[in-house]
């Protein structure tokens, strides 16, 4: 054990007192808000200076009637090659063309007489938003014109909102969200997929520098290959609960910040004081919306999401890490180990790919199966859990992904010990297969 | 007394046999050399001394217990395929390798400190080994077996990778650890360092022992009767138990020659009959190398 514990602080203080590591562990979560931030800097730059839109209109429906943000209108008149010349000497941005429209025939629904020019190829957004304001006009005119009345035709219509909830075995109904459930559940079944990459690929290259630069055979003879196999995957292991603890440490602190600067609270406060009566009435509302969130939190199992977290990113970096160690111990270069990778990352891409389909599904047969099977349940069970699964799935799938690790271990550690001293053989799946077999 | 003894010790792979009931008996204190040609099974036998791997079967015993766990503290192994770790900084690598080897940290950090004065190499400390020349890196190596103090020292092949002034060097401190009382494994196919250093020998060739005792031994055992002389005169009319097999001119009309003599062991006798037809100059008996003995077995093993 205690050799297992001296390789073990090796690899780990040699991995956490590198500069990358600090980088790596300080700047990842500011890359994602980052990212966001840079996304919608660049999405309102986009659309930033409103460009100039003719609009030809012949109906004189639409005089004065589009307006939008991104937009200025000029609305012309004539003819459509004049308008086609203006548009070309002012250099604008595009030319609605709406032309006569005849309203004649009653059961006409389908309007494809409208036309758009510009210099450019036409987003889909933008479509959407012109079409979407043709429509309503359109819709606005044949209403009036039926003789309708639209406090009549709105009476008419439903809008629905389907209330989800889960019920407990003891008969508690408690609210649920989908949309929610659905993000923790691809964030954590995500992190996990994401941790076995970098740390499975830390323990390959730590196993094959180690054969690569010869001190193998060095350590080997005061640690059991097993004693150094174990110490190194234990000790990259702690490597990444560290990161993940720092990460976790670091946007709390960053949310807890954030909330008591910009947070509900302090806007509170300032309404309380301050704001007109108006205002705080929709602050009302908006404390609603925050208790509401509130309560969609509570209704997902964080405790189980937690401890389950915990346990399938441990299980299944138990799991991968051996058979990268293996990998690592039987080829001679990064390059040799290709062959043997993609079977490791069949199953990962399995559980990452299905992941989107279990998350829509969480209690069908595909997600049963494949949050049993050691390979996929811990990306596939994380996905479920938000979602509650039933105990003894759980457990079953919990016990077979121990039983699957050890017997992982095992075999890995029996690769390991003749691999570690092999140099320049060509290494292939059936002679994997003879070292395993070989007594040491 | 023996340090080590290695009982009918055989190992097999898939495809061959590694060791073919070998034994062996290393008395305490000498330096011996555990000889033979690339693949003959040396490196699997000094694995299994060090429990890298264990022999199918045979038995070692160290100091007269049977090999265990714990005898890894008393064995320093200088792999012939060696490394270090690129990346980590000369001191704390050498404290990580005593640690491993069961030394606390304050006897390690003593010990390392003694040596890298030693060596001349206390400010290369706090370098990192890819900073170090080929040369400072073996001597570092070399730190890392001996540092624990191990009475029983395998060196495989130690002085490849040194230049002739660091051979030297190396060689002064294995007879000093020596003196301390450590018994040297060396294990070469290199002979002119088996002349100089070892007591004792053993050869193995294709997986089996061929040859084992002291230097001396072997060597007078294989010495031949052949002699080398220069002489003036006509070597003619020999008795029968002498052979001619080569004969030179040198100046002032003297010759050499190489000659054989069967079923005479002693060199008086020999030169005896030598004197009565010719007058002798220098009469040397040739005795063979360890190389040549060697060459001689394990070509004569081939045919």
């Amino acid at each position: 054990m205690k050799q297992i514990f001296l390789v073990l602080r090796r690899e780990y203080l040699t991995r956490v007192k590198k500069k990358s590591f600090l980088l790596a562990t300080i700047l990842t979560p500011l890359i994602f808000p980052a990212l966001i931030g840079l996304v919608i800097f660049l999405g309102n730059r986009d659309s930033g200076g409103p460009e100039s839109v003719y609009v030809l209109d012949q109906t004189g429906f639409y005089n004065e009637k589009f307006s939008d943000d991104s937009y200025t209108y000029t609305y012309l008149s004539g003819d459509l090659e004049n308008a086609k010349q203006q548009f070309q000497d002012e250099g604008a941005y595009g030319l609605l063309y709406i032309p006569e429209i005849s309203f004649d025939d009653a059961s006409k629904t389908f309007y494809d007489e409208f036309e758009f020019y510009s210099k450019s190829n036409t987003g889909v957004n933008i479509e959407n938003s012109f079409e979407r304001q043709l429509r309503n006009v359109l819709e606005q005119v044949k209403l009036d014109r039926s003789g309708l009345d639209p406090d009549m035709i709105n009476s008419l219509q439903a809008n629905v909102n389907l209330n989800t909830y889960n019920l407990s075995d003891t008969g508690e109904a408690q609210e649920s969200n989908s949309g929610l459930n659905l993000a923790v559940g691809y964030i954590f079944g995500f992190l996990i997929y994401m941790f076995i990459f970098i740390y499975g690929g830390q323990i390959m290259q730590s196993v094959l520098d180690e054969k690569t630069s010869r001190i193998v055979e060095v350590i080997v003879s005061s640690v059991r290959p097993f004693q150094l196999m174990m110490g190194k995957v234990l000790g990259i292991g702690a490597v990444g609960v560290t990161q993940l603890l720092i990460w976790v440490a670091l946007m709390t602190t960053l949310t807890t910040v954030g909330f008591s600067v910009f947070g509900p609270s302090a806007a509170a406060d300032m309404a309380g004081s301050q704001m007109p009566a108006e205002a705080a009435v929709e602050l009302t509302s908006t404390q609603e919306q925050i208790a509401n969130i509130q309560n969609l939190l509570d209704s997902v199992p964080i405790v189980t999401i937690v401890v389950s977290f915990i346990f399938y990113y441990l299980g299944a970096y138990f799991l991968y890490g051996a058979m990268y160690a293996a990998i690592g111990s039987a080829v001679d270069s990064l390059q040799d180990a290709q062959q043997f990778m993609f079977p490791i990352m069949i199953p990962l891409i399995i559980s990452i790919v299905s992941l989107s389909m279990v998350i829509q599904n969480p209690d069908s047969q595909l997600s049963f199966w494949l949050s049993m099977i050691p390979f996929t349940s811990p990306v596939v069970m994380m996905g479920r859990i938000p979602f509650g699964v039933p105990l003894w799935e759980l457990l079953l799938s919990m016990t077979l992904l121990i039983a699957g690790f050890v017997f992982m271990i095992w075999v890995a550690g029996r690769i390991y010990r003749v691999g570690i001293l092999m140099y320049g053989v060509k290494v292939n799946w059936k002679t994997l297969k003879v070292w395993f077999t070989t007594k040491v | 007394m023996n340090i080590l003894e290695a009982h009918n010790v055989t190992k097999n792979y898939a495809a061959h046999k590694a060791l073919d009931d070998v034994s062996i008996e290393i008395p305490k204190q000498s330096i011996f050399g555990l000889l033979g040609p690339n693949g003959a099974g040396k490196t699997t036998l000094i694995r299994i001394i060090n429990q890298i791997i264990m022999s199918d079967e045979g038995n070692i015993t160290i100091n007269g217990e049977k090999l265990q766990p714990k005898h890894i503290q008393v064995i320093g192994y200088l792999p012939e395929e060696r490394g270090l770790y690129k990346k980590m900084k000369v001191g704390e690598q050498l404290m990580y390798l005593a640690q491993l080897k069961g030394l606390s940290n304050a006897e390690a950090r003593k010990r390392i400190k003694h040596w890298l004065d030693k060596m001349g190499l206390t400010e290369w400390s706090g370098k990192k080994v890819e900073d170090l020349s080929k040369g400072m890196a073996q001597k570092i190596q070399f730190i890392a077996t001996v540092m624990h103090e191990p009475e029983l020292l395998i060196l495989d092949e130690p002085f490849s990778g040194f230049d002739p002034v660091n051979a030297n060097l190396i060689k002064d401190e294995i007879f000093e650890l020596r003196e301390k009382g450590a018994t040297v494994i060396f294990s070469t196919h290199r002979m002119e360092s088996v002349e100089q250093l070892c007591d004792d020998i053993v050869l193995i060739n294709k997986s089996k022992k061929i040859l084992d005792g002291t230097k001396k031994d072997i060597k007078k055992s294989y010495k031949s009767g052949k002699y080398t002389i220069s002489y003036k005169g006509a070597l003619a009319g020999l008795s029968n138990n002498f052979d001619i097999l080569d004969t030179s001119e040198l100046e002032d009309g003297m010759n050499e020659s190489l000659i054989q003599a069967s079923g005479v062991q002693n060199p008086n006798e020999v030169l005896k009959e030598l004197i009565s037809k010719i007058e002798v100059h220098s009469f040397v008996e040739v005795v063979p190398s360890i190389n040549d003995i060697f060459i001689q077995i394990v070509e004569g093993g081939e045919s």
